[in-house]
């Protein structure tokens, strides 16, 4: 019992930022532009994002909650402005946009770590590379998390999951029932029909890189307040590819994407669970690691065939083809 | 013949010009920081045996910083092939740092721990760790052609597949537990001659630079000269076109992920049985990465690549001594690394922007021709 708790409680906080993730790839590959850079961008938004909750703390004191939420803000921005790179080569500068994602992401690293040492040497003083934040904390909500199994699911929430399911549902909304969504959909599977139409597709693709740049940024942060308690290299262990295998899997929709977000997540915490269960030395949770890994080729193996993706994905617009 | 070389003239030009915005880059980063850049750039020459250095510790010279340099270069030349022979055929193997994971750790574990003589071991790691990598390279290529399946999301899944698996075999068996990585190789099996004796002086003479350079050669003739490299190309140019033409598009797919995949394992090879001589758990080398930027700079032909190489392993080689020297951090060649990529990324649009200037000079000349006609 105690144990399935466990599992959903971890589960859920590793699939949310997950899914804000993918979401923010369905936005930009939607739109048309292929998205390799999440990986970079969660680590660049969870940055800025650890950077302005460490200022902040060192301001208002350890006890206030401010930090946090300034955090999820400049986390967001933080992704936002550094996916603008991503989406000037890919827009602007016409370049593959497969190796412009590799590229923002191999950038982000070494900048990442680069700026993480420099300002904690220069400005605070200490010779670290990493941002402490420690771990998030958590509520539970009375009465309902009394009822088995689906209490869990109540139990030990962290916050950024409220905030995760909120942004998930006003993205959703946008995304499927407004008129900027229905463009940019269309944007990544007739550009030409939209620019008839009179409306800008790089305005649109602009827009919908930056969104997957805020959302990767939200999703950072969150890991760096779940998973590590801190920022630093340890982000880059592939989120965002995982994001991206989920959204494919999830055939560029929203709803069967957060499928899989939850069977990665779920794959994920039910194996460290096992390996607790078994009481297997600690050398055996890098084999529960690959978990996710494998379930995605094995998935991807009997679903990649049949998956329809946005069909002017990876072209740069070029008025002049029309 | 012509027109190729015109293309590679261009391409040189576009290349230079993409490496000086990111050293320019660089340097204004350094600036902020209040580092003299040249400074730091020299230093970048002398880490890597190109400029003297002030002082020298005993038995070691100008020449053991260039062997070593060497010995640090051949890896990425392997890795940077790699690349390409992927982009030629219309793929981007990513994978790269995983390949050379496999092929390493399986030539350590069979052959580094074995008491085999040199003779025997040598060939027997550089065959081992091609055969591990070009497995995995065929396995993503399988993927593609088989199962449709992207094959940079297939190589990063393997990527991190073959780390923490890896990882778990060296923490629970083979890991050294002063180091805390895994226990050095035999001597006989290593791929560089490490600090051998000469004239007084020690070196790191590697081994399989030479091989590189032939892979180099070899990789050349493959492309330009056999059928196999013919039907490559016209596969990655345009896969439609290519099945048409009566090409066997899906075996194309897998073959040149396992050529990839070979090259890789060979950079393994000579990064963690010859530069190294132990394997570092939790972590995959970025050289797999850094290739991608070495095989744009070269314009993902294997003689740019050589050069490319040449030229941008001094900065990864030589940060270590700028970072003493300077008092910046060695992650800032890696930053420095980072924006050269990003800026040739760029490349479609500088050729671009170069014709475009080319032609509005030539319109202008023209124009001025025409009005000096008038006047006459």
């Amino acid at each position: 019992m105690n144990t399935i708790n466990t599992i959903i409680i971890n589960g859920m906080s590793f699939t949310l930022p997950l899914f804000i993730m993918a979401i923010g790839g369905i936005y930009s590959e939607r739109s048309g532009v292929t998205n390799l850079a999440l990986e970079g961008l969660q680590g660049v938004g969870a940055f800025f994002g650890a950077l302005a909750a460490y200022i902040a703390t060192l301001q208002l004191g350890s006890k206030s909650v401010a930090p946090y939420y300034l955090a999820m803000i400049f986390a967001m921005i933080g992704g936002m402005l550094y996916s603008l790179v991503h989406a000037l080569l890919c827009i602007r500068f016409k370049a593959d946009m497969v190796i412009s994602g590799v590229v923002i992401n191999i950038l982000a690293m070494s900048l990442t770590a680069f700026l993480t040492k420099s300002i904690n040497r220069t400005v605070f003083g200490a010779a670290s590379d990493k941002i402490i934040l420690g771990v998030s904390t958590r509520f539970t909500v009375p009465g309902i998390s009394d009822i088995p199994v689906i209490g869990a699911f109540f139990t030990n929430v962290y916050p950024f999951e409220i905030i995760i399911i909120v942004v998930a549902v006003i993205t959703w909304y946008l995304l499927y029932k407004t008129s900027f969504g229905l463009h940019l959909r269309a944007a990544g599977d007739n550009p030409a029909a939209v620019d008839a139409a009179g409306i800008d597709v790089s305005k649109i693709r602009y827009l919908a890189v930056m969104m997957s740049g805020a959302l990767s940024g939200l999703a950072g942060i969150c890991f760096a307040y779940s998973i590590s308690a801190k920022f630093s290299s340890d982000i880059y262990v592939g989120y965002g590819y995982l994001s991206i295998a989920a959204l494919i899997f999830g055939g560029w929709r929203i709803m069967p994407t957060l499928l899989a977000c939850f069977i990665f997540g779920f794959a994920r915490s039910a194996g460290y669970q096992l390996v607790q269960k078994l009481e297997l030395p600690s050398a055996y949770s890098d084999l529960v690691m690959i978990l996710p890994y494998v379930l995605t080729l094995l998935l991807l193996i009997f679903l990649a065939k049949n998956n329809q993706a946005p069909r002017a994905l990876g072209e740069a617009y070029d008025k002049s083809k029309r | 013949m012509t027109k190729k070389e015109n293309g590679g003239t261009e391409h040189f030009k576009v290349a230079v010009i993409a490496v000086l915005l990111g050293l320019l880059a660089g340097a204004v980063m350094m600036l902020i920081l209040g580092k003299n850049p040249f400074m730091a750039y020299y230093n970048l020459l002398q880490g890597c045996g190109f400029m003297p250095k002030s002082k020298y510790a005993g038995g070691k010279s100008i020449l053991t910083d260039l062997s070593s340099y060497i010995d640090f270069l051949t890896p990425m030349l392997f890795a940077a092939l790699s690349v390409a022979v992927a982009l030629k055929g219309g793929l981007f193997n990513i994978g790269i740092s995983g390949q050379m994971l496999v092929g390493a750790f399986l030539a350590t574990t069979i052959v580094g721990y074995s008491s085999l003589p040199a003779v025997l071991a040598k060939p027997l790691v550089i065959i081992i760790a091609a055969l591990g990598g070009m497995l995995i390279g065929a396995l993503i290529g399988f993927l593609k052609a088989r199962f449709n399946i992207n094959e940079v999301v297939s190589s990063i899944m393997l990527n991190y597949t073959a780390e923490y698996i890896i990882t778990f075999f060296i923490n629970t068996k083979y890991v050294d537990p002063i180091s805390r990585q895994s226990k050095e190789i035999s001597k006989a099996s290593r791929l560089t001659l490490h600090q051998i004796l000469i004239g007084g002086y020690r070196y790191d003479l590697a081994i399989s630079f030479i091989l590189a350079i032939a892979a180099i050669f070899i990789v050349r003739f493959i492309l330009e000269r056999t059928v196999l490299g013919y039907d490559i190309k016209a596969v990655g140019q345009n896969k439609e076109a290519a099945r048409y033409a009566g090409i066997k598009v899906n075996r194309c797919i897998t073959l040149s992920m396992a050529i990839s995949g070979l090259l890789a394992g060979l950079a393994g090879a000579s990064y963690y049985l010859g530069y190294f001589a132990s394997m570092q758990p939790k972590t995959l080398p970025s050289t797999g990465f850094d290739a991608i930027a070495v095989c744009l700079v070269g314009g993902s032909s294997p003689i740019g690549i050589f050069f490319a190489s040449l030229f941008l392993e001094i900065i990864a080689k030589g940060s270590t001594y700028m970072s003493s020297q300077a008092g910046l951090e060695a992650e800032i060649a890696s930053v420095i690394m980072g924006l050269i990529l990003l800026t040739s990324a760029c490349s479609a649009f500088i050729l671009e922007f170069l014709n475009k200037r080319k032609k509005i000079k030539s319109e202008k000349s023209q124009k001025s021709e025409e009005r000096q006609g008038g006047g006459n």
